[in-house]
């Protein structure tokens, strides 16, 4: 009998025990389970799952071969207001309020900045429309263009990220023994996988994917959690479930 | 090193108001009053049973130093997720459904807290930090256009005092 872990969360689906409460009975195999079955704590879908092998030095990801980290320059618009919203919660954090108002003010500025700069450039519609085809026409993910409103141009970043950025970052990190980096990086590359998986759905099956269905992010670490029965606890962070806020429809 | 009361996990059962001998604690918006804490006291912190009550330090140690080619890597992976930020926020004012703007909206919110736990470890946690004074000195000598110099201003000084 095998096990399988949820990449995401680490919860482990164990064959010989099932999954009794999900209709899933003692000693059913993994392949016999349905296509459609989620993380009952996370609800990353079944492809997020992994055998848990006995063989540790075979879960080792294979070194790839890859050039030098470019250059980063100056910080970005979307840089700065993350940078100073931080700065805010850490002086939340210590109790500092007319501190964190000002490093507000300073983030919010930055994010006018950014949102003016979209207004000055309405979202170009063919662009989306070309793009949704090229990606059909080398094969990317199907029916793309169904749902896409732009969301495909942030999948085609967000995949860049999980195939290269993480790899690059968790090696830098790993080298320096960075354990703040490598937890950062631990924690948003599970969110990263966990909101892949939301944009493929969405793709796929649009506003559908929401009905009935309640939409929570994580104050603390950003996780996406779709579904009713939140969590006790963050699936990603571990933090108590009254820190994941409820965003509701407008 | 004053007392704070996290409220979440204030269970009512008021030992600090005993206890406090200056009354700091017993106040009608359940912060403790720093005016009139004792400052490192701290028998309000252990009386408490649940542990709501913490005592503040006065200062905070330099983040640990951070690597080049850590900090640029992180720098890079929050560079894409605040422009993904900003490509759901757009979908966000854009969307054609309150569900399609529901969803971008969560999106936008997840990127922007993700950037900003890149950035917290690519050197920028502590606000009273030599990177954070230096970023400010740099934008209050040559601001962009509309930029809020005088929140920045008040920071360096502010942020000078509780060093």
């Amino acid at each position: 009998m095998r096990k399988f872990k949820c990449s995401i969360c680490g919860f482990i689906f164990e064959e010989a025990a099932g999954l009794p409460e999900k209709g899933i009975s003692p000693g059913t195999k993994w392949e016999d389970i349905s296509a459609g079955f989620v993380c009952p704590w996370c609800g990353a879908s079944k492809t997020a799952f992994v055998e848990v092998s006995e063989n540790v030095a075979a879960t080792v990801p294979a070194i790839q071969q890859e050039g030098p980290v470019e250059q980063v320059g100056e910080f970005t618009v979307g840089e700065l207001s993350a940078l100073f919203s931080n700065l805010a919660k850490g002086c939340e954090k210590q109790h500092l309020p007319e501190e964190m108002g000002l490093f507000l003010q300073i983030s919010d500025y930055y994010r006018s900045t950014m949102h003016a700069a979209s207004i000055a450039k309405p979202a170009p519609e063919n662009t989306y429309a070309a793009e949704s085809q090229a990606a059909m026409k080398d094969d990317g993910p199907p029916a793309a263009s169904l749902h896409d409103y732009g969301f495909h141009a942030v999948s085609e970043l967000l995949r860049e990220d999980l195939s290269d950025g993480f790899a690059k970052a968790n090696r830098a990190s790993a080298a320096e023994r960075d354990r703040g980096a490598l937890r950062a990086l631990v924690w948003s590359e599970k969110v990263s996988r966990m909101a892949g998986s939301h944009l493929d759905r969405y793709a796929r099956e649009g506003d559908a994917i929401l009905e009935n269905t309640k939409v929570y992010v994580c104050d603390i670490c950003g996780f996406v959690y779709l579904g009713n029965d939140l969590p006790e606890v963050c699936p990603v962070c571990k933090v108590p479930n009254y820190k994941m806020t409820q965003i509701g429809r407008r | 090193m004053p007392a704070v009361r996290n409220i979440r996990l204030c269970t009512k059962d008021c030992m600090c108001l005993y206890v406090c001998p200056s009354g700091a604690t017993d106040t009608e918006n359940s912060v403790i009053d720093v005016e009139k804490c004792i400052k490192g006291c701290r028998a309000c912190v252990d009386a408490c049973p649940s542990g709501a009550i913490s005592l503040l330090p006065d200062a905070y140690p330099p983040q640990q130093p951070k690597k080049e080619t850590v900090t640029d890597a992180l720098r890079l992976l929050a560079r894409s997720k605040a422009a993904q930020e900003k490509m759901t926020a757009d979908i966000m004012e854009s969307g054609p459904s309150s569900v399609t703007r529901q969803f971008a909206e969560a999106m936008s919110k997840s990127n922007r807290l993700m950037a900003e736990d890149l950035l917290r470890e690519s050197g920028y946690m502590l606000p009273q930090s030599e990177e954070v004074r230096g970023l400010l000195e740099s934008l209050t000598k040559s601001p962009p256009e509309g930029f809020p110099t005088d929140a920045a201003e008040k920071l360096l000084i502010l942020l000078g005092k509780t060093t």
